[in-house]
């Protein structure tokens, strides 16, 4: 061979891979292309003796055709392979093969599949990231992949889904549009965002919208007709489900702006409640701006009772009053709830107190957010003795609740002795001078804390200050001991520029 | 970073780990203590560096480079202080917003509330005040039905409207007030939408900026950071540059030293080279010399060992045929020697075989003879079951035939007494007195008592004592005990309880304490019981002269613990220190004496005879010589005088006999006097004979 190609001219590499390719061709079934095809006779006269086809070899004398064409080359013909893979790219939503090739076909294919193939086809059998980021940034401009677990696939699965639920429109739209996705998707979808749930357009009230602005006893009375879509039979299906955040109302309404749009009925309610509860997997529950009051939070929160799995509880932005309090108070001692967050409700003393029942014996609750809230200083002042003996709590916002210097004076003793806080927020508070200064006391002696808010909250200048220096103490003793947990970390660090100099 | 102390401290131990080795023990010392020592200590240096590698390393690089790398790192801590702070100043900023809206939301919610509260208040009092309007026109209508003249009906009426319209407009001014408030409301909502779109606004552009410049000033902090690097990273290249040509100089000058010293060197060996190699041909020469008169002189050799070497072959060759001969020979003695061990093997078998045969025999008859022998055994048992069943009936037909027999004796000998008495009486008419012997009363044969242990003994002992034990029982417990009959079992039993509280030395611990729960009596008795086996253990293990002195230790220990005793006067728990002795010697000896005899059984076949005979002898002799030499004499007194009784007796009977004979006679002559015959005869005979008169 070597000494053929020797003797050859350089026509003849080309022509000799050519006839490897007409061969790959014609055993794949297709037609080659004519190009190299005249050139075959003329070159294969010198490889006759070495190889011995000595059958063909006078009729291709007879007919030799040089046929020298400088500007050929390999590289303008395609390879099979990449013909074969240009046909499964354009057959794919026919005849979808991609498991039975070859690791880095597999690839070449993923990258020049469509992303407007249809999901049926493409759901359960690719799983390239690189293939669902083309379809999520075609079909959403932003996309925040870390917000769905670094996946695509579930960004795309979750997004889509989203938009399917947000424009759903009970007793219009087929539920089959969602429920026909679930054996797609029902594997990867793990978070559910829906912050709109339309309510079901009614033909007829198209000439009394008009009259619905002055009748408002008629919304009442219609309201059983206002149900959002029912997610049982959804989340039923999404086995992974362990994120859930809705809230019940419209986005966008403009001018159409109508009170019974954002509507959280009983009927929603008891729904929603019984599908929590079936839904052992999920984790984070958060239903916020959905009008949720004493009564459906404790509905709600009957349903989470015992739950195997919730860690986060998000209320925040609701009408819950002291009751459901209570109630959210008896579900931490039901669960092994870490975060609770009822910011921006009606909840008063009764509530906070017993709230900070539940508190003191809690084991499992790490942060606790009430801003907004009117828990006054006897919720604040219970909450504080609450902390006394709980070790488990590290988040306390407290913001916006009317507290002054009795609960000041608590915290400050709460401080001294509490080692695990490392976050108070009391801003918005009237604290007052006084309650400052205690707070201050307190907090020189406390080691952990790493963020306490102050701000608007009448404290002094000054006492705001050295807290301020307190927790950058703090911080920065936090910060060795994260940096180095034994005493080996800190040489490997300094050791970095050292060995950048050298 | 780190405090000055611990680096401190960690040099002060590289000093001390520095100098130990040269001043501490060396390895190749002699001594292997010392070879120990050292490696320990080689082993604690070695872990002590790997530590300091790790930890270490760090402090002596920031020690070395308090002064080159502090500017790196002051420019990294300051820039991270830095950076902090403008983080924690941002995220303030913007939280900022959040917290002014809250506030404002707070003050908010304060406010509605009094507003609403007012709004109640005013409306409740509307509420009142219209109420009470209403009532007070309700009431003039029923005023007015009354009313009879139409002016004042009318002028009423006009009031009426008046009224009404003034509540109409209060109530109408109340609605208005409403709405007013309502529109104002919503241009607050409005207010506040656009407020809250401001701030929202102003949100976004502070995190923007915030953003942007945090970014600026981490780029500008990086490169800070950077730059500080660099001047380092010059700094340290100029300072190493400089270290490495001032060694290459100094590597340059060695290298020219030795070049020079080389060559030096070179010449000299040059010339030494050339001394050598002439003296070397001289001596080349001169061994040359020696060497061809050495080969002359081992021609010579050669020529005499080839003689010899010839001298040699033949004298092989004659030993080879000679060795050739002998080992046919040896052949032949050979094979003779392997038929003899086939022999021989064939003999080891039979032998053997022989030998299994025995010993399959052996077996054989050693199983027949343990069978036999179990099987004697067993008739050996059956034997002496039969022995002692034989000794059984034997004793008891001995007790029945000597009860019998005794009673035979005694029935003779009763008679015998009874004949004597008679003859005493009657004959001799001496008063007569029954002879006392003690066989008389003797019933069975002869034989010991049962023994009884030494416990029983004593229990017997302590319970009449207890018991206030009657004459009876004293005088038996005697029998037993043979003692002296002075001293009385109250006696004995002090005795034996100090006995019993001054040898606890005898007694085993162990027993001690399982003596404790029991009763007082049975405690004592216990103990005696150990004590005494204790002593007669001793006893027979000592010579007889050690027991006495043991006896009489425990006299002694006894007398002792007397004389205390002896000076309160006489009571009753006293005890005369003469008994002590008699008492404890006749009590070992009494409790020795059955340990002599042990095995009852056997007593009962050594039972002794001589008793016996003496016994039945005695019983012979129970009529003593004197009473037989007199009943001897009489006898023979008797007997004549029985001579003379028969005599006459013989004589009377002579005498009644010839009486008879005479009244006969005389009737046969009555009859012939009185026969006719005689009246016939002339001369009758009664004339002639006198007839006797009767």
């Amino acid at each position: 061979m070597q000494e053929t190609l020797a003797t050859s001219t350089l026509l003849s590499v080309p022509s000799r891979s050519s006839i490897s390719m007409q061969d790959k061709f014609s055993t794949a079934g297709q037609t080659s292309s004519a190009g190299p095809q005249p050139s075959r006779p003329s070159i294969i006269p010198p490889h006759n003796k070495s190889k011995g086809w000595n059958s063909g070899t006078k009729v291709h004398r007879m007919r030799r055709i040089i046929a020298e064409d400088p500007e050929w080359s390999l590289s303008t013909v395609p390879l099979l392979t990449e013909l074969c893979i240009q046909h499964i790219v354009k057959n794919f939503h026919n005849n979808p093969i991609l498991k039975q090739l070859l690791p880095e076909h597999q690839q070449k294919v993923l990258n020049h599949l469509s992303p407007a193939l249809p999901l049926a086809v493409t759901a359960n059998l690719i799983d390239d990231e690189n293939y669902w980021r083309r379809c999520c940034e075609q079909r959403w401009p932003v996309c925040h992949v870390a917000r769905h677990g670094g996946s695509w696939k579930r960004l795309f699965f979750e997004r889509h889904l989203e938009n399917l639920i947000k424009q759903f429109i009970p007793s219009t739209t087929d539920p089959a549009v969602i429920l026909d996705l679930l054996p797609l998707c029902g594997n990867y979808v793990r978070g559910l965002r829906v912050d709109q749930f339309l309510p079901p357009v009614r033909l007829p009230p198209q000439p009394r919208s008009g009259e619905l602005s002055d009748s408002g006893s008629e919304v009442e009375m219609e309201e059983p007709a206002t149900d959002h879509y029912q997610l049982c039979d959804l989340v039923a299906g999404l086995s992974h489900l362990e994120e859930l955040d809705l809230v019940y109302g419209v986005k966008d309404c403009g001018m159409n702006f109508e009170w019974n749009l954002f509507l959280f009925t009983y009927r929603d309610c008891h729904s929603l409640a019984a599908t929590i509860k079936a839904c052992h997997t999920l984790k984070i529950f958060r239903l916020t701006r959905s009008k949720v009051d004493d009564d459906k939070a404790r509905i709600l929160i009957r349903s989470l009772l015992d739950h195997p799995a919730l860690e986060e509880l998000d209320l925040s932005h609701n009408l819950i009053g002291d009751r459901g309090a209570r109630a959210a108070a008896k579900l931490l001692s039901h669960s092994h709830l870490r975060v609770l967050n009822l910011a921006n409700n009606q909840v008063r003393a009764p509530g906070a107190q017993s709230l900070a029942h539940a508190l003191a014996h809690n084991t499992s609750l790490i942060s606790l957010n009430l801003r907004l809230n009117c828990i006054e200083d006897e919720g604040g002042q219970a909450l504080a003795h609450a902390l006394q003996t709980n070790r488990c709590l590290t988040t306390l916002h407290l913001g916006g609740n009317e507290l002054s210097e009795p609960t000041a004076t608590l915290l400050s003793q709460v401080l001294a002795v509490n080692t695990t806080l490392t976050s108070i927020n009391l801003s918005c508070n009237h604290i007052g001078l006084d309650g400052g200064k205690q707070l201050l006391e307190g907090m020189l002696e406390n080691k952990t804390l790493l963020e306490f808010d102050l701000r608007l909250s009448d404290v002094a200048q000054e006492s705001e200050y050295l807290i301020g220096q307190a927790l950058c103490a703090n911080r920065e003793a936090a910060r060795q001991r994260t940096l180095n947990p034994g005493h080996f970390m800190s040489p490997i660090i300094a050791k970095g520029p050292e060995n950048l100099a050298g | 970073m780190n405090p000055p102390g611990p680096l401190g401290v960690l040099e002060e131990k590289e000093e001390e780990h520095l100098s130990t080795p040269i001043l501490g023990p060396s390895i190749n010392s002699d001594n292997p203590q010392e070879r120990i020592q050292a490696r320990r200590l080689r082993i604690a240096a070695r872990l002590e560096a790997r530590r300091r590698e790790a930890l270490g390393e760090y402090l002596d690089g920031k020690k070395e480079s308090e002064e080159d790398q502090s500017k790196s790192n002051k420019q990294k801590e300051e820039s991270r202080l830095k950076l902090n702070k403008l983080l924690l100043c941002g995220t303030e900023l913007v939280t900022n917003i959040q917290v002014a809206t809250d506030v404002r939301e707070l003050r908010r919610r304060v406010e509605e509330e009094e507003i609403r509260r007012q709004r109640l208040e005013k409306l409740e009092n509307e509420v009142k005040t219209s109420q009470d309007k209403f009532d007070e026109i309700t009431a003039k209508w029923e005023e007015g039905k009354q009313k009879r003249i139409p002016q004042d009906l009318w002028e009423m009426l006009n009031t009426q409207q008046v009224h009404c319209a003034g509540l109409i407009e209060d109530k109408n001014k109340l609605i208005s007030e409403l709405q007013q408030e309502l529109k104002t409301k919503d241009d607050q909502y409005v207010k506040e939408l656009k407020k809250q779109s401001d701030d929202i606004c102003l949100l976004l552009e502070r995190m923007e900026e915030q953003v942007k410049h945090v970014m600026k000033t981490f780029r500008q902090e990086l490169n800070y950071i950077e730059k500080a690097f660099e001047v380092e990273r010059q700094e340290m290249l100029a300072s190493n540059k400089k270290k490495w040509e001032r060694a290459l100089q100094a590597h340059n000058a060695k290298e020219l030293e030795y070049l020079m010293n080389r060559i030096k060197k070179i010449e000299d060996y040059e010339k030494q080279l050339n001394k050598q190699r002439v003296w070397d041909w001289e001596e080349y020469n001169m061994i040359k010399i020696k060497l061809e008169q050495d080969v002359q002189v081992l021609e010579q050799q050669l020529q005499q060992m080839k003689a010899t070497y010839q001298l040699n072959q033949e004298k092989l060759e004659y030993n080879f045929q000679v060795l050739k001969k002998r080992d046919e020979e040896s052949t032949v003695i050979k094979s003779q020697q392997k038929r003899k061990i086939n022999r021989l093997h064939d003999a080891l078998n039979n032998l053997r075989a022989k030998y299994n045969k025995q010993i399959k025999h052996f077996q054989e008859e050693n199983q027949s003879l343990t069978s036999d022998y179990k099987r004697f055994v067993t008739q050996f048992k059956e034997l002496q079951r039969a022995m002692r069943h034989f000794a059984l009936v034997d004793d008891k037909q001995f007790r029945e035939i000597w009860l019998m027999n005794e009673e035979e004796a005694k029935d003779l000998i009763s008679r015998a007494f009874a004949v004597d008495r008679i003859i005493h009486t009657h004959h001799l008419g001496l008063p007569w007195t029954a002879p006392d012997f003690w066989f008389l009363r003797n019933v069975g044969p002869i034989s010991q008592q049962p023994r009884k242990s030494a416990a029983q003994i004593l229990e017997e002992v302590l319970m009449q004592a207890d018991e206030e034990g009657t004459e009876e029982a004293a005088s038996e417990a005697e029998s037993y005990l043979d003692l002296p009959k002075q001293i009385s079992p109250r006696t004995t039993r002090k005795i034996l309880m100090l006995l019993c509280d001054e040898s606890g030395f005898l007694i085993e611990s162990k027993l001690l304490s399982l003596l404790l729960p029991l009763e007082k009596n049975e405690c004592y008795l216990l103990r005696l019981d150990a004590i005494f086996s204790e002593q007669t253990s001793l006893m027979s293990g000592q010579e007889p002269g050690e027991q006495i002195d043991l006896e009489e230790q425990e006299e002694e220990s006894l007398v002792e613990g007397e004389p205390e005793e002896k000076e309160a006067p006489p009571s009753r728990r006293l005890i005369h220190p003469n008994d002590v002795l008699k008492i404890l010697e006749a009590f070992v000896m009494g409790l020795k004496k059955p340990k002599d005899s042990q095995a009852p059984v056997k007593m009962k076949y050594v039972r002794d005879n001589l008793k016996d005979s003496e016994y039945w002898e005695a019983l012979t002799t129970v009529i003593p010589d004197a009473t037989q030499n007199l009943w001897d004499a009489l006898y023979t007194a008797l007997e004549k005088y029985h001579l003379v009784l028969t005599q006459r007796a013989k004589l009377l009977l002579e005498n009644r006999s010839l009486e008879q004979q005479n009244t006969e006679l005389q009737m046969l002559l009555q009859q012939y006097l009185d026969s006719k015959i005689n009246s016939e005869l002339q001369v009758p005979p009664t004339q002639v004979l006198r007839v006797p008169t009767q």
